[in-house]
């Protein structure tokens, strides 16, 4: 401490300092801390908190579970329903955007001239700093019933009626794997370049299969980026909250709207703080997930 | 690595699906901000008109459907959206800055803990970080009585720019951390040598090479917070911004005013990538130019022989461009022949529809009862009445009148508006989609 | 205004690590002195505590008699050149030189002022305005001398700063860099692990090892007369005879190595007294190159042996022979290039000699790895 003031001076030290505590402290650590104290505790008004109908309970994580008491089923299939829904969708949204990225990957980083390689990365970034809601309203624009792609579909004969792919929830999938397509391709991208030319080249000269090369070689070098690529995907999929809203269906949650209802509609803070806690603490899981089945460290996970 | 041909095709036709998947969408989201027609759609195309970024068009529900110029809830949205930015840029990059100069200051065993924590809130959803910021300010708010401290607890846009602040200032040190780490540090001991002390260094040495890092760190705060939904949603409260504006007009019913909106945005990112591509070039053909002369003053026979810059050279994106434009002009010629472009032709379509509302109108009379009983929707049923309302209560059309003052022939707005709301009921499709939003709301 | 500087007992650690172990020497004002050892014997660590970049851990620094614990870089009258210079690279040339100026408060105008006169000083004149990666190395070189002189520091701390360039310009700055410290009369503290830098330029040099400073002395004392074998080898070439001390009469040692026994000078200590040597002794017995001769080219030589020719390697101004002599030790000796050396192939075997008051008979220890 003493050193590090002598470094920086009293002046920018007590800058740094600040700035730092107050978000480490302030802006990360508190507000968790206090929202998984208050996924603990009983829905009261703001006046009630701290009496003595303010203690701990799991309620929240027991209606999650079982459902509301009245209720008759054994469980809370509602909610689970919409859980297991939103994380299995997230992991196969990860995995199509995996393998949808990777040749594209490979190609900026390997095949293409430098000079392609930098248009094409500039390309990709251009439709990544349009808004995600717009993006999700150009895809249900794209998904509509007399939409473009009803139209080319009914066109070429292929259906009778125009098919409603937002209730099929095939729009939201879509619109969730083309949100965050960059953020695999990137990292995919990133660490295909630092691979070595001459290492493709030797093990096709051992007379290795192209697709063998990308087994033994190419991926293994790729790995962090992979391991990085996947738990962003993931991880904004699972918490994403633009698409889901402009393009789930009537009938069909996302996680995260759950929670916006019992936060925002039904005024239940404390058990959408629970709900939260419930989505970060899968969010988490994931990432170490990742961090072990690739034996990567948190830092090449995130860049 | 030289792939033969059957996969180069291949990898060719795969790039271009790639790139369709990721442009098409908003080339026609795009091009529907052209159509006059109120459902943002290529086909049925009735005219091309800029409306949906002028004044917009009056919906058969007495709901506005405004365009960008006379949409002031937008106006209002994008307004505290650059507040918000402002505010986050101001906060993030020095917060960003500070950490990544610490983070290379303390020993090993602290950094990786550092730098954890650090980076945590990227990975934490974003609504997480929304809802944290509200729940624990609400505690502030409640707790600090009815002060200052409340108020500012209960501000929506104070709020969003702390919740914005915990993740964005990530972003910013990670920027940070990649430009010190290609920091000679022995640059701040020669400072501190000469007799600077460390609070010069600091604004002399260090500030001054953090520049490009905090340009840029900057931008992409502010781009981050501009574009943000997922945190700014909880934490705005009862305010709104650009992004909250969108949801709700998105979640209201699709409008092409969005699309307009959008081929705005897609406009402004593409200048900017065009402005950063090209300075991109110039910094790089300066460095050039600059190793070139570097290499002439050392090598002392000057054997190599400068070659002389050509005057001017086409580039091949001029082709892209020329095509873009023939076919501009083209789809031009053909809108203009088919009559299908301008005012007149709006009103011709608008005119139409009357009349085909006319005649709608007058089997709806005839048939006033069946219509109530027998329309399969119980959603179409309500409207109905409520376009009685419209049409009985006389202030409301004021009230509208009131929204564009631009406008001064008001009751010729009326009239024309009335004609508008009945247009509606032969068009049966928008129906459908607004009973399908509102199941869900 | 130049000033002295002593160190008393530092010693500097890393841990559990020692870079520098208890050295003591004395500079001199207005002397030139050049720490001289190989990478990574902690000469940089010893400058940097001089400087103020590092607390000694044990042991204190004065300069003009005064204890500079706790004064920081900034306060000290020193100023050090870095090792890559660490010159400022979005400043230009001018305002690099005008920097310890600028935090000063000094005004724009006196501040050009200064650094133009600097920049005479080191024959850069016109320079200013550059960038500074728009100058060659050499003149990046003068550009940091004339930085750290800005200051008007009393003493100038340079750090290896000629490694970077190549051979030619390194000689040319040499007598530049000597010449300047004339012109400004300060103490310059040098540190180079080039011993042909540290002989041409110094008054005196300190030779290290291991973060122990083995010998301080005048560039002829510690190239003639080295205390230990470490310097014996490090400075300059030398050819080393292991073997036993046979007896010893009159500061005279004879020695036995191999199968002959030659006769030489005991070594000077530390305490610059000889050594004494008892029969018995393991010792290792020192003679340069250029000190051996063919044998019957010099009366003088008391000492002679066979020795068969490997190579002979051409230098410029001097022919190196690399020979190995009946007792397995390899030995290498030097001539002019003019002289013949026509009797001398490969593989043939020759009679050498040298003077036994050429020859330093020293104690066993550590030699320079070469
Ligand atoms: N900050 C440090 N922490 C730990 N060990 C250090 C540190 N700085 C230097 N050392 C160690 O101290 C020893 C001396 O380093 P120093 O830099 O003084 O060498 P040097 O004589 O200047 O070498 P060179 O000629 O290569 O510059 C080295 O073994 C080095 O590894
Ligand atoms: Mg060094």
């Amino acid at each position: 401490m003493n050193s590090f003031y002598r470094k920086n001076g009293p002046v920018i030290a007590t800058f740094f300092l600040v700035a730092i505590i107050f978000w480490l402290i302030f802006l990360i650590v508190i507000p968790q801390l206090y929202m998984l104290d208050l996924s603990f505790r009983p829905n009261l008004p703001p006046l009630l908190r701290g009496g003595p109908d303010d203690v701990y309970t799991l309620t929240h994580y027991k209606h999650f579970l079982y459902g509301s008491e009245t209720s008759k089923d054994a469980y809370n299939y509602v909610d689970i329903g919409v859980f297991l829904d939103t994380i299995i969708t997230a992991v196969l949204v990860t995995v199509i955007n995996l393998c949808f990225c990777y040749p594209i990957a490979f190609y900026i980083a390997k095949l293409a001239t430098p000079n392609t390689a930098r248009l094409l990365v500039l390309a990709l970034v251009i439709p990544f700093w349009i808004n995600e809601l717009l993006r999700s309203f150009a895809i249900r624009i794209l998904f509509a019933g007399e939409g473009v792609i009803n139209n080319i579909l009914l066109e070429l004969g292929l259906i009778t009626t125009a098919v409603n792919f937002i209730a099929l929830d095939i729009a939201l999938y879509t619109g969730l794997t083309y949100a965050y397509i960059l953020l695999m391709i990137f990292p995919l991208y990133n660490a295909l370049e630092s691979l070595d030319t001459n290492q493709l080249e030797a093990a096709k000269d051992l007379g290795s299969s192209t697709l063998r090369t990308h087994w033994r070689i190419v991926i293994p070098h790729a790995k962090a980026g992979i391991a990085s690529g996947c738990t962003m995907v993931f991880m904004l999929t699972a918490g994403a909250l633009a698409t889901p809203v402009v393009l789930s269906s009537p009938n069909t949650y996302w996680f995260t709207q759950l929670i916006y209802q019992w936060f925002n509609m039904n005024d239940n803070w404390s058990r959408g703080s629970a709900y939260s806690i419930i989505l970060l603490v899968v969010s988490v899981t994931f990432v170490l997930l990742m961090m072990r089945l690739f034996k990567v460290t948190i830092g090449e996970v995130v860049r | 690595m030289k792939p033969n041909l059957a996969i180069q095709a291949f990898l060719g036709l795969y790039i271009l699906i790639f790139f369709l998947y990721l442009f098409g969408p908003l080339v026609i989201m795009s091009v529907t901000a052209f159509n006059s027609a109120e459902f943002p759609a290529i086909t049925p195309w009735e005219c091309f008109s800029f409306r949906w970024f002028n004044e917009g068009k009056i919906a058969y529900d007495g709901q506005r459907l405004a365009g960008l110029v006379t949409d002031r809830p937008l106006h209002e949205g994008i307004i505290s959206s650059l507040i918000i930015a402002a505010g986050v840029v101001t906060l993030s990059v020095p917060i960003g800055m500070a950490a990544a100069i610490v983070l290379t200051q303390v020993n090993s065993r602290l950094r990786t803990l550092f730098y954890s924590m650090s980076i945590m809130p990227v990975l934490f959803p974003g609504v997480i970080i929304g809802i944290s910021t509200v729940v624990l300010w609400d505690r502030i708010a409640t707790l600090g009585g009815d002060g200052f401290i409340s108020e500012l607890g209960r501000n929506g846009i104070f709020l969003t720019i702390l919740g914005q602040t915990c993740f964005i200032s990530t972003y910013c040190f990670l920027i940070f951390v990649a430009r010190l780490q290609r920091f000679d540090t022995t640059q701040e001991e020669a400072a501190l040598d000469l007799g600077a002390s460390q609070s010069q260094v600091f604004l002399k040495i260090l500030v001054p090479y953090l520049m490009p890092a905090i340009g840029s760190s900057a931008v992409i705060a502010f781009l981050a917070s501009f574009e943000n939904y997922n945190t700014t949603v909880f934490s705005i409260l009862s305010e709104q911004t650009l992004t909250t504006v969108i949801a709700s007009k998105v979640r209201l019913g699709i409008s092409p005013a969005i699309s307009a909106l959008a081929l705005v945005i897609i406009c402004l990112t593409l200048i900017g990538a065009f402005f950063y591509e090209i300075s991109r070039r110039s910094n790089q053909r300066k460095k050039d130019r600059e190793n070139k002369v570097k290499m002439f003053s050392e090598v002392s026979e000057n054997r190599l022989v400068e070659e002389r810059p050509k005057f001017f050279r086409i580039p091949k994106s001029i082709f892209v461009f020329l095509l873009l434009l023939i076919l501009a002009v083209l789809t031009w010629q053909q809108l203009i022949k088919n009559n299908m472009y301008g005012a007149e032709c709006v009103e011709k379509a608008e005119a139409s529809k009357k009349s085909n509302f006319a005649d709608q109108l007058k089997l709806l009379q005839q048939n006033a009862e069946s219509v109530e009983t027998t329309d399969e929707s119980e959603g179409n049923a309500s409207r109905s009445n409520e376009y009685n309302d419209i049409f009985g209560d006389q202030n409301l059309f004021k009230d509208f009148g009131g929204f564009d003052s631009d406008k001064n022939e008001e009751s010729e707005n009326g009239a024309t508006r009335s004609n508008e709301y009945n247009d509606i009921f032969g068009d049966p499709n928008l129906f459908k989609n607004f009973g399908g939003f509102d199941n869900k709301e | 205004m130049s000033a002295e500087v002593e160190l008393q007992n530092v010693s500097i650690a890393f841990g559990n690590f020692y870079a520098a172990k208890n050295v003591n020497v004395k500079i001199g004002a207005g002397e030139f002195f050049s720490f001289l050892g190989p990478s990574g014997c902690g000469k940089t660590t010893l400058l940097r505590a001089v400087s103020g970049f590092l607390e000694p851990s044990q042991g204190k620094v004065l300069i003009d008699g005064q204890d500079m614990s706790g004064i920081g870089p900034n306060k000290r009258p020193t100023s050090l050149i870095f090792q890559n210079l660490a010159l400022f690279p979005l400043m230009s040339v001018a305002d690099n030189i005008a920097f310890s100026l600028e935090v000063r408060g000094h005004d724009k105008k006196s501040r050009r002022k200064r650094a133009d006169e600097l920049l005479d000083l080191v024959a850069l004149n016109g320079q200013g305005d550059k960038k500074v990666h728009e100058l060659s190395g050499g003149q990046k070189q003068r550009v940091a001398i004339a930085r750290a002189l800005a200051v008007e520091p009393k003493v100038l701390l340079l750090d290896e700063p000629l490694s970077a360039l190549d051979l030619k310009l390194r000689q040319k700055m040499r007598t530049e860099l000597r010449a300047i410290q004339q012109r400004v009369g300060i103490t310059f503290i040098y540190i180079t692990h080039d011993q042909g830098e540290a002989l041409t330029m110094s008054d005196r040099v300190g030779v290290m090892n291991d973060g122990e400073l083995e010998q301080v002395g005048t560039c002829y004392d510690v190239y003639e007369a080295p205390c230990t074998p470490f310097v014996a080898t490090f400075v300059g070439e030398n050819n080393a005879f292991f073997g036993k001390v046979e007896k010893v009469e009159s500061g005279k040692v004879k020695v036995q190595t191999g199968g002959s026994s030659f006769i030489g000078q005991a070594g000077l200590g530390l305490d610059n007294k000889n050594y004494k040597f008892k029969a018995g002794d393991e010792v290792i017995m020192f003679v340069r190159p250029e000190a051996i001769s063919l044998k019957g080219n010099s009366k003088k030589a008391q000492n002679s042996f066979s020795a068969e020719v490997k190579t002979i390697e051409f230098e410029g101004n001097l022919k190196n022979i690399f020979l190995r002599s009946a007792e397995d030790v390899d030995i290498r000796f030097s001539v002019p290039s003019s002289s013949d050396t026509s009797g001398m192939e490969p593989s043939k075997n020759v009679s050498l000699s040298f003077s036994q008051d050429n020859a330093v008979v020293l104690p066993t220890g550590a030699l320079a790895l070469d």
